[in-house]
């Protein structure tokens, strides 16, 4: 019985965490100075595998720590203590322009993590490994709980934390391709917040009528929090990317019933038609369609769309209107929105109203637009449905892999304390008088 | 509190300023700002970051240590964490611990001292080995986890005050829930029912092959799963063996109706199995298990590479049936059983090797492998002490102290187990004839610190000797 084989030990900590927590790779009692290919392998709830390895030589004590060791090639190179989650990538011969994305976020993503003696890009599953050990990631933390919402012809889901509460809550919002997204809000929820995944685009009262929800849908699902039991109706927040940040930046400016302690925009813009709601917003994207181009890999770069931004009022939201604290977030190589741009002249038009103030831009150099919680794999360009476009398409979200991924993880952590100093107040302070 | 909220009703009605409800920090009890307009009173702001409990991991295993902390708190206050679960019998077990905030709101308790409540000092993992059946549940209960493929649920809440969390009204600040596993994500249980074998073969993830062990409990009977499981999370394939009161093995009754064939074929079993290293096995056993396990090492004509004997006896306590091991009923010799003055037996005095006759003991003599012995100073079931200091002097005579290694733990009682789950120093026995409880020993604190030393030492044993 080969003496390596009953020795090598393979460690990862902790083999159960939440999505956006990091672990700790270890391998111990192999060879001194031997080479070692640590492999990590996923598959996806739509059956395709995704996979991610790295090189590495133990070090004098047969040790190789992925923390503080550098990969000397793979998937990934240098120390990258996370590295074989965000750089999983599908398997050699799948389908091209997957994108990852969890369904069922009551169960958690299950990753084969093992070592190979030597040095391998290749063959890892005719292979037998030294060691394997699975992990597992959640995006519900224990006690967390999903409750879908249909009052009101709303269609969403409720993430609650555990306990009593009552917790401040978050209306989350994804982008252009519609459906019921759960997974950032189920996050949101493990990290003390109530959130509300809301699906505005293809949501059952428009599959059924055929009619594209108005702003008052928002409204709605607006009081739905405010009223809830363990709802504090006074700290909601909102959440969007993409179109989402459409509709954000929309309500924050222009509802009357809408007030929102703080609000986040992820890879967005605010140019859209002030008046009207989803089908005229949707009606902007679509009239200007001719301006997409194609990259050399005919994949499909929709940020022209809106530039040069334009001057006139009537398709830009006021941000002078914005009354409470504004995060932006902003990858540089954003190629579906132009939200670098956007941002630029956000900061210019509050500047001008003198809101300045409520004003934070996190803008990343080589990130795309797709700015998801962190350690989530990066493509540079995926297979994408969007709504009211009859075809699929290839889209090009642009993004080097890892500034992208280091963009993911800073913005992600930044998000948390923002959402989390103005949905549960600020320090003891002394109030204003009216005096 | 509620006094605050009438006078600033108050205020408001006569000045009819519109007040804006702020942060709930205490519930149903909204805090109202108060802008009085001309009427001077410059009032604190009762705006604050609500309060924060996170627990890290927050799905452990069970023998990991989790780091529990508060944010955001009143500094300088008291303020009491509550840990509470339901066993899967649905009992209600609870622990909870007084603290108070440093200056900045914090609590750790991975540094932080409790200054009451069911433990005190600096205890990270306090509320969990410190669980103790709610007032009101049943007398005699022990911990014990049947199915060791869910986790423990075990909600945790910050409550206001240094309290008792039966008195009445509590307020909740911030809550977490967290989760003990037994089994590793991608370890495999494997129900084992051939050649007569009863018993549970827990895998590691992974294509092995595998180091393993074969692992015994006590007169308590059953299959006990939960050491075999944490084993194989921590890298050993792992067979839990039952030998007594289990319905697939053969009868009659409170007898011990296996032999040496028995174990005999358990141990060839793992040898042969293909997932794990045959020459690669070591054996380990609490209670009357210890003895089985010095049995299996010594004379039964297995060569395992190490033994583990926790508070165990040096010999049958109960009369041999026969040559091979096989046992009268353990209750029809009571001659031994201690009574404490509530009625409490203690069978300490049952395995005092002179109590043991010559014939049922094992020849540690003839040991060829490294043994570690485990010693609960307080153990009130086994006399550990005694057996302890036996072995060392048979194997000093026989120059093998080279391959004894004793770790001796005051305060400890019986059931030194895997780190922290609950001790309980006293538990039901038998119902019939009439109800009886059996005392252990241990006392709360050292027992957990006993539990988790024993552990390390256990799996770097265990490293060195089947993995080196």
């Amino acid at each position: 019985m080969d003496r390596n084989q009953t020795c090598v030990k393979l460690s990862v900590e902790p083999s159960r965490a939440l999505m956006d927590e990091k672990i700790l790779v270890l391998v111990q009692n192999g060879s001194p100075g031997s080479q070692l290919t640590i492999h990590a392998l996923h598959r996806c709830e739509d059956g395709h595998h995704w996979e991610a390895f790295a090189h590495y030589t133990t070090d004098a004590t047969g040790t190789v720590n992925v923390s503080q060791d550098p990969s000397l090639g793979g998937t990934y190179s240098g120390v990258e203590p996370m590295g074989l989650l965000w750089s999983l990538r599908p398997v050699p011969g799948s389908k091209p322009g997957l994108r990852m994305r969890k369904k069922d976020v009551q169960i958690p993503m299950e990753v084969r993590i093992s070592v190979y003696r030597g040095h391998w890009t290749e063959g890892f599953l005719d292979r037998t490994p030294l060691a394997g050990v699975v992990v597992e990631r959640w995006y519900v933390a224990p006690g967390v709980q999903r409750i879908p919402v249909t009052e009101n012809s709303l269609t969403a889901t409720l993430f609650l934390p555990p306990g009593s509460g009552p917790f401040p809550a978050i209306i989350d919002l994804y982008g252009g391709g519609g459906q019921l997204i759960e997974y950032r809000a189920a996050l949101l929820a493990s990290r003390g917040f109530a959130a509300l995944a809301l699906d505005y685009l293809t949501p059952k009262v428009t599959k059924e009528t055929g009619k594209v929800v108005k702003n008052d849908y928002f409204e709605k699902a607006y009081q739905f929090l405010q009223n809830h039991p363990q709802v504090l109706g006074h700290r909601i927040a909102m959440l969007g990317l993409s179109f989402g940040t459409t509709i954000t930046l929309k309500m924050a400016a222009y509802s009357e019933v809408i007030k929102l302690s703080c609000a986040v925009c992820i890879g967005g813009s605010h140019v859209q038609p002030v008046d009207g709601s989803v089908e005229e917003g949707l009606q902007f994207i679509h009239r200007n369609v001719a301006k997409a181009h194609f990259s050399e890999r005919n994949e499909v770069i929709t940020k022209d769309l809106f530039l040069p931004l334009t001057t006139d009022p009537s398709l830009r939201v006021d941000m002078g209107r914005i009354r409470c604290p504004l995060l932006l977030i902003v990858g540089e190589d954003d190629q579906s929105w132009p939200a670098y741009e956007s941002a630029a002249h956000i900061k210019l038009m509050m500047e001008r109203a003198g809101n300045d103030h409520l004003l934070t831009v996190l803008s990343y150099p080589d990130a795309g637009h797709l700015i998801e919680p962190p350690y989530l794999p990066h493509f540079r360009s995926s297979f994408y449905k969007s709504v009211g476009i009859a075809q699929k398409f290839m889209a090009l979200w642009g993004g080097q892999t890892v500034e992208h991924c280091r963009a993911q993880e800073d913005s992600w952590r930044k998000l948390l304390l923002f959402l989390r100093e103005h949905l549960y107040g600020r320090s003891t302070s002394v109030l204003r008088s009216h005096l | 509190m509620f006094r605050a909220f009438l006078t600033a009703t108050k205020i408001q009605t006569r000045i009819g300023i519109k007040e804006k409800p702020c942060l709930n920090l205490h519930g149903n009890l909204p805090s109202f700002q108060c802008a009085l307009g001309k009427n001077q009173v410059r009032r604190k702001s009762s705006i604050r970051q609500a309060p924060l409990l996170t627990a890290s991991p927050v799905r452990a295993l069970m023998d990991e240590q989790i780091c529990i902390k508060g944010r955001f708190l009143p500094p300088l206050s008291p303020i009491t964490v509550y840990a509470q679960m339901h066993s899967e019998d649905g009992d209600l077990w609870e622990s909870f611990a007084h603290y108070n905030t440093n200056s900045s709101g914090s609590i750790n308790l991975t540094s932080d001292h409790s200054v009451g409540g069911s433990y005190v000092g600096c205890e990270p993992m306090g509320l969990f080995w410190g669980l103790h059946p709610a007032p009101g549940q049943r007398e005699g209960l022990r911990l014990r986890k049947n199915n060791v493929e869910s986790p423990y649920t075990i909600h945790i809440s910050l409550l206001e005050g240094h309290i008792s969390p039966r008195a009445g009204q509590v307020t909740e600040l911030a809550a977490v829930t967290t989760e003990r596993w037994y089994m590793a994500p991608g370890e495999r249980r494997i129900e084992i029912r051939q050649n007569g074998i009863v018993g549970t073969l827990f895998l590691p993830p992974g294509p092995g092959p595998f180091p393993a062990m074969l692992d015994l409990f006590g007169m308590v009977g059953g299959l006990l799963e939960h050491r075999s499981a944490l084993l194989a999370s921590r890298g050993y394939a792992s067979l839990s063996l039952a030998y007594f009161g289990h319905k697939d093995l053969p009868g009659p009754e409170k007898c011990i109706n296996v032999g040496d064939s028995y174990f005999k074929k358990a141990f060839h079993f793992l040898q042969d199995h293909s997932q794990i290293d045959g020459d690669r096995i070591g054996v380990t056993g609490v209670s009357f298990g210890a003895y089985l396990t010095l049995r299996i090492g010594i004379q039964i004509g297995v060569k395992p590479s190490c033994l583990i004997c926790i508070n165990g006896p040096i010999g049958s306590v109960s009369k041999l049936v026969d040559e091979s091991g096989r046992t009268e009923n353990f209750e029809s010799d009571q001659k031994h059983w201690t009574f404490d003055d509530q009625g409490r037996v203690s069978f300490r005095k049952v395995s005092l090797p002179s109590n043991i006759p010559a014939k049922n003991k094992v020849k540690v003599e003839n040991l060829t492998c490294p043994l570690m012995y485990i010693v609960g100073e307080d153990d009130l079931g086994a006399s550990s002490l005694e057996t302890a200091d036996l072995m060392e002097e048979t194997l000093r005579s026989a120059g093998k102290s080279h391959l004894f290694t004793r770790l001796s733990y005051p305060g400890a009682g019986h059931f030194i187990e895997p780190p922290y789950a609950p001790n309980e120093r006293m538990s039901l026995w038998s119902i019939k004839p009439q109800k009886l409880m059996s005392i252990w020993g241990g006392h709360p604190a050292p027992h957990a610190a006993a539990q988790e030393d024993s552990w390390k030492k256990i799996l770097d044993f265990l490293e060195s000797n089947l993995r080196r």
